[in-house]
């Protein structure tokens, strides 16, 4: 039988000492799991490695924790897998998630993190008025898609992997704003103005997420937490119109008629009519700010003035302007959620 | 000291929804339990919740594919409240938010599963017990104000008053390490069966019988405990749960010679028989040398058969454990099962509302033994039955507590030896004796070994001595941390206790019960005997210190017992 | 070889020099930019979020435009032109009837997308289609003694999944690779793989900045001469905003960022200003003094 090396950041409280790695040698299959790994060292050598686990088959959300420095779940990861995306010459490393204050070795405080920013969402359905007498009737592919919000198993993975939260604390997360979506998301729920509303004035809500992907990446079930922040910032700013205080919906409204009237991006008008125009109360103190940087892009002929008056390549998209025109003039506009309705050709060929 | 009307221990389904029904009633709650509440087994539950909500459904006719199921052993007053408020229960979870599957029109719909004569299953993808969970703990974060989560606390014993009657438990912060008693007029026990007493089991490693063993520990009787479900349908290497859904969605199973198996033993049912039926099917092509697999262990499940695109709506959990834990994709191939260690039919022996014999003291879930599963529990009643049953305990809970004044604080000294007894196991070194992963592990392997689909009295016995010799040698088991900060591995050595408490049980029970029946079969005696064994037998702790067995009468309203065939 | 190249916006609006030397790169690795000059901006993400159909039918239309020219690759020089337009792809490949439906929207310019169309950054060609071995024999001038510090951004290594990384196209190494390749030593620090904080520049400025500033401080820390990116909006918020990330982090960074193909200019044989380094806000002093050296000690 093949053998693993565990490198273990290990972190004993009550030592008073600093976090040491520790390594063990576990005998098991390539394709059992880094958490049998664990539980292995643990039942065989060292009964005080603290990792919290329950169901070993990625549904209790227990056992996060950073292998080779990505945010896993033990349970559901392979020793074989592991060990060949080892930084370290064939050592498993296995720390504590990120994100999250460490108790001991791998077990982190939730609660101060992840289950706190839970709460700031209000999660739980508010319905409007008293329940039917029977179910609700909602139709089938709603139901769909907030479950895959309701597949989250609040492993607090995207929470570790957040680059967000990394530098601002404050960021409500990934983990909460997609439970914020299982309600926006959901007919049933009767605050969605209120929730979005709310979501898209706090500094701290949906337009603080920097679209970096790593939440979609770390997490185990599918629940692509950046695609449920960005489905409550198109609820916010499409179905509400919400001007928020953060620039989100016209950092966005900005962006679609620079393209519309540019084809390609004029970069000289987006940041200030981000702020609400050159001449917005807001846009004034920014481009104060960001005139030192203005000025050495001049001196060193990245922007020309000629440039950031008018765009150049403006008079090559007559064609893009009818596009938009047309794409937004409908009423409905089209949209696909691969969740639902999965990869249909795939199928055909299986079959 | 916290005190509250009532206590509850346990923070699955059962026990969630016990605190929401006690805390609408009015009462103070606390809710306790060893992990986060998300992280309770209910979680596993995966395929669905049984309610005849449909119009051309009814509860009688739940209520009797209930009682056949159980091979009469079930309490039929009791199967009837289930199967009577089921309907309900599903709409109240519906109001909350529980995001069930809906049919074209946009209603809730249903899915079929085993030993059920109509499709009267309502689910959440194949995540159903998961999301009834999660919605319920938003329940809790909603109502916070009047229920007080304890949350990674483990009980490490009952509190009983000088006349027996239960008034709360003493528990350790596991956090901290720190022990504190809680003071409740009612104590509800919601903690989970008994699974990883077995190995390898479905169970999670949470559930390790702790109620059931506090419960007899402080003098209540247990029923039913030789009643362990095989689920039909685990991983061949590593004994995770393929739902029964699979089958309900058209998958079927079939043995190395590519034969439909489930046409000889059931061929009215096949594949949707009920789980005793389908295990010993499985077991019975494995013994007679028609099984896959490197040593002929294993049967296969062709979930193939399902289109691809309902897989991927209904059964896309499976699809994960299928490529995460065999390595298969079992859209494109079958997969390799057997039957494994699911469920314990039995537990702390309640009655309708809950209660124990024991005052002050209830039970609901797979902790307790109404006994609304008897012989053999039918997929997707396990669901149902935390909820109703949750729900029933935490009402009578919250009445019962009404206007009875607050029991006197225990002394001091309850919390004291319990401390001096932790640290007593902490000053165990390797020197003391075995460790107790080791224990555990032949805990886990004789129980699988001898107490499985097929038994007889020469295995039973002998697994009787492996346990009671093990019991002598928990006594000495030592641990590795000496430290209060999670100190999960002295948590661990309190849990082998419990396990071999139950594990003592069920092996006592299923010794007595000379006769086979529902997930009870023993080669010695293979028929079932109506005459002399249509009776619960009850384990409870004698005087002496030992185990002492009774008997219970099975209440039959409707139904009488007849021969059962799928 | 050729292809249908797509430069993007930033390349040819606040990072000009990126498309610079691009053009100047390509035939010296033989290959023919048949430029998309009517293709419109990918959405960078924003787009998709305001409106689905309006993103997939703006990539779809690119997509077109590239199958037209009759090249079997299309090559992107912007990391986040590669996501967006891969995430507008995904959708656009899975499903017929909403493939149809997107192209029904481009008929009046007579353009229609047919799956699949093969889009690949700079970077996924020269080791997925050149080849290592090819571009070592290319490089004039190795970048010996040049500590490089890669910066892949998000757009191009995340998700996974969708961008086809797996172990057999190790994608997320490719920048470690091709600066090996080139000679230069690559320097690993902490940020590499992380977010840039461009894409919330005008929401929460401090919070941006703050992310650039650390990784930058993190490849100084870890004594990088430079950073290299494959793409330009990292640049503007490793480069053009590196003066307020110095701020808001509070400390001197003063470590120049080149675009991908400036780094392979520089291999294979071009001078800095040729390839633009003049024109970034941090001035690439330590770069170009390395390639001054490196000359002196070929003519000594």
């Amino acid at each position: 039988m093949p053998s693993f090396t565990l490198k273990i950041r290990r972190y004993l409280p009550e030592s008073g000492d600093a976090p040491f790695w520790q390594e063990f040698d576990v005998d098991l299959e390539g394709h059992r799991s880094v958490l049998e790994g664990i539980l292995t060292a643990k039942a065989r050598e060292d009964g005080s490695i603290g990792i919290r686990c329950s169901c070993r088959a990625a549904i209790c959300g227990s056992c996060g924790v950073l292998i080779n420095g990505r945010t896993r779940l033990a349970c559901n990861t392979h020793l074989a897998e592991a060990v060949r995306e080892s930084p370290e010459d064939g050592k498993i490393i296995v720390e504590p998630m990120n994100n999250m204050p460490v108790l001991k070795d791998l077990i982190v405080d939730m609660d101060a993190v992840h289950w706190k920013k839970i709460q700031r969402v209000t999660p739980w359905l508010l319905p409007e008025g008293p329940p039917p007498e029977r179910e609700y009737v909602v139709p089938h592919e709603n139901m769909v898609d907030v479950t895959q919000s309701m597949a989250c198993i609040q492993c607090g993975a995207c929470v570790s992997a957040c680059l967000s939260m990394e530098v601002d604390p404050l960021f409500i997360g990934p983990a909460a704003l997609a439970k914020a979506y299982r309600f926006v998301g959901d007919p049933r729920d009767g605050a969605q103005y209120e929730r979005v509303k709310d979501l898209a004035e706090d500094p701290a809500g949906i337009y603080d997420c920097t679209h970096c992907f790593a939440c979609i990446d770390a997490c185990p079930k599918g629940v692509a937490p950046m695609s449920q922040i960005m489905r409550l910032r198109r609820v916010a700013s499409r179905d509400h119109d919400i001007e928020d205080r953060n620039n989100g919906y016209r950092h966005e409204h900005a962006f679609v008629e620079n393209i519309e009237r540019n084809g390609l991006l004029h970069e000289a008008d987006l940041l200030p009519d981000s702020y609400g125009g050159k001449l917005h109360p807001r846009a004034v103190p920014e481009l104060i700010d960001s005139l030192p940087v203005v000025a050495k892009g001049l001196a060193r002929r990245k922007i020309t003035p000629g440039k950031a008056l008018l765009h150049p390549h403006r008079r090559h998209y007559k064609d893009v302007r009818k596009l938009f025109k047309k794409v937004q003039a409908k009423d409905e506009p089209l949209e696909l959620n691969l969740y639902i309705v999965g990869y249909e050709e795939e199928e055909e060929a299986a079959r | 000291m916290p005190s509250h009307d009532v206590l509850i221990i346990g923070a699955g389904l059962a026990g969630q929804r016990a605190a929401l029904a006690a805390a609408e009633a009015g009462a103070t709650v606390a809710i306790m339990s060893k992990v986060h509440p998300v992280r309770s087994h209910s979680n596993a539950a995966a395929g669905g919740i049984n309610a005849a909500l449909n119009p051309e459904d009814s509860w009688e006719s739940h209520a009797y594919d209930t009682v056949k199921g159980s091979d009469y052993l079930g309490d039929q007053d009791a199967i009837e409240i289930m199967c009577r408020e089921a309907p309900d229960e599903i709409l109240w979870l519906e109001h909350r938010g529980v995001t069930f599957h809906r049919n074209e029109t946009g209603h809730l719909g249903t899915r079929a599963f085993g030993g059920a004569s109509q499709a009267r299953t309502y689910y959440v993808a194949d995540i159903t017990g998961q999301a009834l969970l999660h919605v319920l703990y938003e329940q809790l974060m909603k109502h916070h104000a009047a229920i007080d989560r304890y949350e990674e606390w483990f009980v490490t014993s009952l509190l009983q008053d000088a006349g027996g009657h239960c008034v709360g438990a003493v528990a350790r912060n596991i956090r901290d390490g720190a022990m504190e008693t809680f003071t409740a007029k009612g104590t509800i026990l919601a903690s989970g069966g008994a699974g990883q007493a077995f190995k390898p089991t479905t169970n999670a490693l949470i559930c390790t019988g702790d109620g059931i063993a506090q419960a007899y520990r402080a003098g209540a009787p247990l029923m039913d405990m030789e009643m362990i479900q095989y689920h039909p349908t685990t991983l061949l290497e590593n004994g995770f749960l393929i739902t029964e859904g699979a089958r309900g969605e058209g998958a079927q199973l079939f043995n190395k010679d590519g034969e439909r198996f489930m046409e000889k033993y059931a061929p009215n049912k096949m594949e949707l028989a009920s789980r005793d039926v389908v295990s010993r099917a499985e077991q019975t092509e494995i013994d007679e040398g028609r099984g896959v697999g490197p040593d002929g262990q294993g049967i296969l499940l062709d979930v193939t058969l399902v289109p691809k695109k309902r897989i991927l709506e209904a059964l896309r959990e499976i699809v994960n454990i299928g490529r995460d834990f065999a390595g298969v994709d079992i859209t494109r191939e079958p997969i390799t099962i057997r039957p494994g260690q699911h469920y314990i039919m039995g537990g702390v022996k309640t009655d309708v509302e809950g209660r124990t014999p024991i005052p002050g003291l209830y039970a609901a879930g797979e902790v307790a033994c109404v006994s609304v599963h008897g012989g053999n529990r039918l997929g997707a009643n396990s669901l149902l039955d935390t909820l109703i049953f949750g729900r029933r305990a935490g009402a009578h809970a919250a009445a019962r507590a009404d206007g009875m004044p607050m029991p006197a604080e225990p002394p001091a000294s309850r919390v004291r030896d319990e401390e001096g007894w932790i640290a007593s196991l902490l000053q165990r070194g390797p020197g003391s004796g075995r460790r107790v992963s080791e224990i555990k592990d032949e805990l886990g392997e004789a129980m699988n070994r001898h107490c499985a689909v097929f038994r007889d009295e020469q295995g039973l016995s002998t697994c009787l001595d492996v346990v009671r010799r093990l019991q002598e040698e928990a006594r000495s088991a030592y641990v590795d941390d000496r430290g209060t900060i999670f100190n999960q591995d002295v948590l661990g050595a309190i849990e082998l206790g419990y396990m071999l408490d139950c594990a003592e049980a069920t092996l006592l029970s299923a010794l007595e019960r000379r006769e086979s029946r529902g997930a009870q079969f023993r080669t010695d005696y293979p028929e079932r005997n109506d005459d002399e064994w249509l009776r619960h037998i009850t384990v409870s702790l004698g005087a002496s210190g030992r185990p002492e067995l009774g008997y219970a009468p099975v209440t039959i309203t409707s139904w009488q017992p007849e021969e059962r065939k799928y | 070889m050729k292809v249908a190249y797509w430069p993007g916006c930033v390349s040819r609006g606040f990072t000009p020099e990126l498309h610079g030397a691009m053009e100047k790169v390509a035939p010296l690795l033989d290959i023919e930019l048949v430029e998309l000059d009517r293709a419109a901006c990918c959405g960078a993400g924003v787009i998709a979020e305001h409106s689905q159909e309006l993103a997939d039918t703006l990539n779809a239309r690119t997509f077109a435009l590239a199958q037209q020219t009759g090249e079997a690759l299309m090559m992107n020089i912007c990391s986040t032109c590669q996501g967006s337009m891969s995430e507008c792809q995904e959708r656009l490949d899975a499903n017929a009837e909403y493939r149809m439906a997107i192209n029904d929207n481009l008929r009046d310019e007579g353009l229609r997308y047919e799956k699949p169309v093969t889009n690949k950054n700079l970077a996924w060609v020269l080791v997925e289609e050149i080849g290592l071995d090819e571009l070592a024999a290319r490089v004039r001038r190795p970048l010996s003694g040049l500590k490089v510090g890669p910066f892949y951004g998000c757009y191009i290594v995340r998700p996974r999944e969708r961008l086809g990384i797996d172990e057999e196209r190790p994608r997320h190494t490719y920048l470690h690779r091709i600066i090996e390749t080139l000679g230069g030593t690559v320097i690993d620090y902490a940020g590499q793989y992380k977010c840039c904080g461009f894409p919330i520049i005008t929401m929460n400025k401090e919070a941006s900045l703050r992310q650039a500033g650390r990784h930058l401080g993190d490849a100084v820390d870890a004594h990088a001469d430079c950073l290299v990116t494959p793409c330009p909006l990292c640049h503007l918020n490793l480069d053009l905003q590196q003066p307020l990330a110095e701020r808001v982090v509070g400390r001197e960074l003063n470590l120049p960022v080149l675009h991908l193909p400036q780094l392979l200019g520089l291999a294979l044989g071009l001078e800095p200003k040729e390839l633009g380094l003049g024109r970034h806000v941090v001035k690439p002093t330590s770069v170009i003094d390395w390639s001054q050296s490196v000359v002196a000690t070929a003519t000594a």
